[in-house]
């Protein structure tokens, strides 16, 4: 009778403590989520697979390129923002598919579409290993939300067991313009 | 030693039994509550053109349908068929971008309706992402055959759907089951021939 009484409470505490292992078990998409670093604009930011340095980045209203010859111009309900990026792969030829703005709410606004066909977006150059190369990323997004903004790069969206990149953008180096014209070579 | 031999016997017979009655019921129970869920559901509320409803992923305005000669990006429709359009704007509730809009409107009393090409207006030009709070105008386009015949009033449902901050299988988080939130009657104008896309 004694032995049972001494083993409620052990048996309770087993309990607990399952239930405590069972909670706090990540799940399985953040266990295959992406491998995560983290930096600053200034620096050069390497994960295990490339690096990635932002070299300026744009507010703009209306953006303007020339696509197979024909000018284009879009406008838009928020704001533009281009970031000219330095990158360089670390082992292997790939490309970079992925980038998107975390803005000030959280919210998540990936590289637009609708600016495709502009000269030097870095979704349309091959990276080879050991070269570096610069291209353009461009964003749209609303107004409250382009600020403390956070760069997310990775090669394909939603990597998994694959590196992303994050970096915090510094808001005294935006560059605000009315309108921003993509040439070929530099802005 | 016989008697007892044989109350057991007869204890477990009833232990089946009740099971059996057990599994019976529990088997018309749920037989009967889909029967009563298909009867009694499908009661989908009715809009007016213009309100914006809110289907979970998506806040839809249906504002228009027409028949049209020329896609939104200025292609010429292809022999033998002709293209339906319903005007809309779409804002996307969620916290990131997103192209998961294709079934979020549905035509009702269109047969066989393809899935629609969405274009944005603002650029005349197939749409793609959008963007979080920023609401745009789209149209919406169904190629049909020719011959079809088409009802003077088009009805399209919205489609919503739930919020799952952890699926079943992966523990991710997504949108699920598709309900459908309101239906709207729009008429459909005649093309006008000619018309600026």
């Amino acid at each position: 009778m004694i032995r049972l009484l001494l083993f409620l409470p052990l048996i309770g505490l087993s309990a607990l403590m399952l239930a405590f292992l069972q909670a706090t078990t990540p799940s399985y998409a953040i266990l295959t989520g992406p491998i995560a670093t983290v930096g600053q604009q200034k620096d050069t930011v390497s994960s295990r697979t490339f690096s990635i340095k932002v070299d300026k980045i744009i507010r703009a209203r209306t953006l303007a390129f020339t696509r197979y010859g024909k000018p284009i111009e879009r406008q838009s309900a928020g704001v533009w923002v281009i970031a000219s990026v330095e990158l360089q792969t670390k082992k292997e030829t790939m490309t970079i598919q992925a980038a998107a703005i975390r803005g000030a709410s959280g919210r998540l606004y990936r590289q637009t579409h609708r600016a495709d066909g502009a000269p030097r977006l870095v979704s349309t150059k091959t990276l080879q290993p050991g070269l570096s190369s610069t291209g353009i990323m461009i964003f749209e997004l609303p107004e409250e939300d382009a600020h403390d903004m956070t760069l997310i790069v990775s090669k394909q969206p939603s990597p998994q067991l694959d590196s992303e990149i994050s970096i915090k953008l510094d808001q005294n180096t935006v560059e605000t313009r009315d309108r921003t014209e993509i040439g070929d070579n530099g802005n | 030693m016989k008697q007892s031999i044989i109350r057991k016997t007869n204890r477990a017979l009833y232990a089946r039994i009740a099971a059996g009655i057990g599994g019976l019921l529990a088997g018309a129970l749920s037989l009967g509550l889909s029967i009563y869920e298909t009867r009694t559901g499908e009661e989908v509320p009715q809009s007016a053109v213009g309100t914006a409803l809110d289907s979970g992923q998506w806040k839809v305005t249906l504002n228009s349908a027409s028949l049209i000669t020329r896609t939104t990006d200025g292609l010429r429709i292809a022999d033998g068929k002709k293209a339906l359009s319903v005007d809309l704007t779409l804002e996307n509730l969620t916290a990131e971008s997103s192209n998961l809009y294709r079934d979020a409107i549905k035509l009702d009393n269109v047969a066989n309706a393809p899935i629609p090409q969405f274009y944005l207006v603002r650029d005349h030009e197939l749409l793609w992402d959008l963007q979080p709070m920023m609401p745009e105008t789209v149209r919406a386009v169904w190629e049909l055959p020719a011959t079809q015949a088409l009802p003077k009033i088009l009805k399209v449902t919205v489609v919503g759907t739930t919020y799952k901050p952890k699926d079943n299988l992966y523990a991710a988080p997504g949108w699920f089951n598709p309900t459908n939130i309101a239906r709207v009657d729009l008429p459909i104008a005649p093309a006008a021939e000619g018309a600026p896309p």
